[in-house]
């Protein structure tokens, strides 16, 4: 036994075995104070940010259709979309073709460093 | 006789002789001395006539008026108080103008000399005829100036400068007070006739003023605690300004060092004139300070401390003007005692207190000017390097000892034989006897009594130190002209014989003053609106008492006969520095040292330079705080940007949330 | 079908978890992710209303709003590395030159 070569199993019970996390566990060390105080204030205004959206939002009476519409012949919509791109919002596009272009030279540009290559 | 259109002149004419000498005074002879002499002598003879047709009928009072602005006049009064002391006035410029041209005859200033003494004896003049307070006033205020510039008359010297200064601050001092005094007075008096006033009535005119006596005794006014009437304020302050004039106790500090001026200015302005002009103040509104009894009790002890505490340090001065000096504030201080007497027996302590200040006058320009012309011939002040003078000069020393008889008060009581300083200062001291025994108060006797010992101790002494004895030092000297001693000669016999002549007739002629045609006050109905009551004046005294002074001044003759004529007694053990009380006295009571140093130096200067001190780092505090306070608030806000993204976003979603959040709240208020 | 509201609570709790890890994290390449994270909650957001309200301007929107998502990651990671090159590091809470 001690001769197999580790199997997925063996690795498995290696990394993945309770007495691990119990030493682990153990081993753990707890952050200081300041660092767990710093995180739960962030929490703190996370939290408060999420329940003001969460209380206007169940507050709102959205206007919705009564049934989902259904389009049994394009169920994906990419007919639509691609109509739609290229008739109502065909300036959007052509502008972020362009936007696309830029941020692709310069982020090459940039991330090709100081080389004189 | 109609001297009366006459007289205006009598300040005129030595104005007049002031502006010519002031211009054209160089180029004539004698340094521009003979048109102020002119201008006197017109002065006097017209002064003498107005005196000689008052005195036959004393009730027919010269006053002329006239309209000035608004509510006020310019005048002239001459009743009995005014017309004597217009004759003695003149008569002592005249005589000094006289000597002056002799004394003054190296000097090469001397036309501005003979210029600011015709302005001083026109200012003198219409101080004495003037006939309401503001023009009083307004004369004292020139006086006080011809003062100053006849004081600082070597400027040069930085002690005759200095001099000049000190007499024009101190006397400043009574002078605020005198305003002061008018300014309440014409409030008063403004009430009263609730702005309603006919024509020709001029509210500060002497008359007015007395006519509203009784009511201004009635207004009651509460300092401290204490209730005054306004009429006591009014004659309170009015005593202020005559005490800076008249050098009485404190404001005396500039009379000894106004010796930095010439002899004959010392004569003229501080023996006879000028610190007078106190007394004639508290003389010609005397009916006020009847019916304010407690002003005159101030008056009588400030005039009978001054007297003694003034002696007190003459008798230790070695320089012969001072000695001189403290002698004048010494018979101020007797003036004043006498006024201050009225308290007791009315009207009649004004005819006392003028007859001291006409022969005063008299003997102590007499004295001033023999101690010049001593000056003037030997070169020095000091009375430890002079002795044996009576042989150089045997007319001044003559006249010398006739002024110290008179000063110390020679004579035989009850009879008509003495000096004019007996005649003149045995009343004085003679009310006070009676003031102790009416009011039980001995100190202005005891006071007047001590100080007449003291004046006849100096007086005697400073006339055997340069007279008497074998000459100390080698001074040389010779007798003065006749310019210088004719005059001393007149003014001696008058010293010697004026009193016994004169009193009687004197006396009742000034004690006339208050009732005539111009006023009409009933003293003792003026004495019960102060509630008291006057004491005639008895003339029974015991004998003791009629002798007292004689007896005092012939002991302060024996006691200086003995220590400085025969030198039985060796002064030395006294007269060093180790002995306490001699330094006290040599030092004139460390007043100098209080004054200047302790007061001025320290309490006002530094006081205020550490104030100022203080509030200038106060408010370079406030300012500093206020400019800390921003930058630190500054400092801690920008503290805000910290640069790290993280916090940005941070502040950025909670400004959303608690935005959201106020803006659903006040939707819900409102 | 399952109420609008389901969807948009959905959206809001994905953002918020990008929101928090944008915060929290140390490492820039981490921070980027979260900020994807944030803009595909908002994708969400706008499909769901889309499909909810038979309007197809929303899909269209959420397709360049991805497209846009895309080139701005690519930025961020090219800045990424010119940090990297100055610091050695990505620790974006030492990148505080523009402090006080």
């Amino acid at each position: 036994m001690a001769t197999d070569k580790p199997d997925i199993w063996d690795s498995f019970v290696h990394e993945f075995n309770p007495r691990r996390f119990l030493i682990r566990l153990a081993h753990m060390e707890i952050p200081p104070l300041e660092v767990i105080g710093r995180a739960f204030v962030r929490a703190a205004i996370v939290g408060l940010f999420l329940a003001v959206v969460l209380v206007s939002l169940y507050g709102t009476s959205w206007t919705t259709v009564d049934h989902l519409p259904q389009n049994l012949e394009d169920q994906s919509n990419i007919k639509a979309i691609g109509t739609l791109i290229f008739t109502d919002f065909v300036v959007p596009f052509e502008v972020l073709s362009i936007v696309l272009l830029s941020s692709l030279m310069g982020a090459i540009y940039m991330a090709k460093g100081e080389d004189n290559q | 006789m109609a001297y009366e259109n006459l007289a205006f002149l009598i300040p005129l004419l030595p104005a007049l002789a002031f502006v010519i000498t002031f211009f054209v005074g160089k180029k004539t002879p004698y340094g521009g001395a003979l048109i102020p002499i002119f201008a006197i002598a017109a002065s006097f003879l017209i002064s003498l006539l107005i005196t000689i047709g008052l005195l036959q009928n004393p009730d027919q009072v010269i006053s002329q008026s006239y309209h000035w602005f608004a509510i006020l006049n310019l005048g002239i009064l001459i009743d009995p108080l005014a017309a004597v002391m217009l004759t003695m006035v003149t008569f002592v410029s005249l005589l000094i103008h006289i000597y002056s041209v002799g004394y003054m005859s190296h000097d090469p200033a001397k036309s501005r000399y003979f210029a600011e003494t015709s302005l001083f004896t026109a200012s003198m003049l219409s101080l004495i005829l003037s006939d309401n307070i503001l023009q009083l006033f307004i004369s004292w205020e020139l006086v006080g100036l011809c003062s100053y510039l006849l004081i600082g008359f070597w400027y040069q010297k930085p002690s005759a400068a200095s001099a000049a200064k000190k007499a024009f601050l101190t006397t400043r001092i009574g002078d605020v007070m005198f305003l002061a005094g008018i300014i309440v007075l014409f409030a008063d008096l403004f009430k009263l006739v609730n702005g309603s006033i006919p024509e020709g009535v001029y509210l500060l005119r002497f008359d007015e003023i007395f006519s509203h006596i009784p009511e201004i005794a009635a207004m009651n006014a509460t300092i401290l605690g204490f209730e005054v009437s306004h009429l006591t304020i009014i004659t309170l302050l009015f005593f202020g300004g005559a005490v800076g004039k008249s050098g009485q106790f404190p404001l005396h500090v500039w009379l000894p060092d106004a010796m930095e001026g010439p002899t004959t200015v010392s004569a003229l302005i501080h023996a006879a004139t000028m610190v007078t002009a106190g007394v004639y103040l508290v003389a010609r509104t005397f009916p006020m300070f009847i019916a304010a009894p407690q002003s005159l009790i101030v008056v009588a002890y400030v005039g009978a401390f001054t007297a003694l505490f003034a002696a007190t340090m003459g008798i230790v001065m070695n320089d012969l003007k001072r000695v001189l000096a403290y002698s004048t504030i010494s018979q101020l201080g007797y003036m004043m005692l006498g006024l201050g007497m009225g308290a007791v027996i009315g009207a009649e302590a004004v005819g006392v207190s003028i007859f001291h200040l006409v022969s005063h006058a008299f003997f102590k320009a007499l004295l001033f000017l023999c101690a010049g012309s001593v000056i003037h011939a030997v070169g020095t002040h000091d009375m430890r390097e002079l002795g044996g003078v009576a042989k150089v000069m045997p007319i001044t020393a003559a006249t010398m000892v006739a002024a110290s008889l008179a000063l110390a008060g020679f004579g035989i009581p009850g009879t008509s034989i003495g000096s004019t300083g007996f005649f003149s200062k045995d009343p004085i001291i003679e009310n006070a006897y009676l003031f102790g025994e009416h009011a039980g108060n001995w100190f202005p006797y005891i006071f007047a009594i001590v100080a007449a010992l003291l004046t006849s101790l100096y007086i005697f002494r400073l006339l055997f130190m340069t007279f008497a004895g074998k000459p100390r030092t080698n001074y040389g000297g010779h007798e003065s002209p006749a310019s210088m001693t004719v005059p001393l000669s007149i003014l001696g016999i008058l010293a010697l014989v004026f009193g016994a002549i004169v009193v009687e007739p004197f006396n009742k002629f000034v004690n006339s003053t208050f009732v005539n045609n111009f006023v009409n006050m009933d003293i003792p109905a003026l004495a019960e609106v102060g509630n008291y009551e006057l004491v005639h004046h008895a003339g029974q005294e015991p004998l003791l008492i009629l002798w007292m002074p004689v007896i005092v001044a012939v002991i302060g003759l024996l006691i200086a006969f003995v220590i400085y004529y025969q030198k039985a007694i060796d002064m030395s053990r006294f007269v060093s520095k180790d002995n306490s009380v001699y330094k006290l006295l040599y030092n004139r009571y460390y007043q100098n040292e209080i004054f200047t140093q302790l007061f001025a130096v320290k309490f006002v200067y530094e006081g205020l330079a550490m104030a100022g001190y203080h509030i200038d780092r106060f408010i370079d505090g406030i300012v500093n705080v206020i400019s800390y306070l921003i930058i630190e608030a500054g400092d801690s806000f920008r503290k805000v940007q910290t640069g790290v993204i993280q916090h940005y976003s941070v502040a950025v979603i909670t400004g959303v949330s608690l935005l959201v959040i106020l803006i659903k709240l006040v939707m819900e208020v409102f | 079908m399952i109420p609008l509201n389901w969807y948009l609570a959905l959206s809001a709790i994905i953002f918020a978890i990008g929101l928090y890890g944008f915060i929290s994290q140390k490492n820039g390449i981490r921070i980027l992710m979260c900020v994807e994270l944030m803009l595909n909650a908002a994708n969400i957001n706008l499909v769901a209303f889309s499909s909810y309200n038979d309007d197809m301007s929303g899909q269209v929107f959420a397709l360049f709003s991805i497209a846009l998502a895309a080139a701005e990651a690519a930025i961020g990671f090219a800045i990424m590395m010119s940090i990297y090159r100055m610091r050695d590091a990505i620790n974006l809470d030492e990148l505080n030159l523009l402090r006080w």
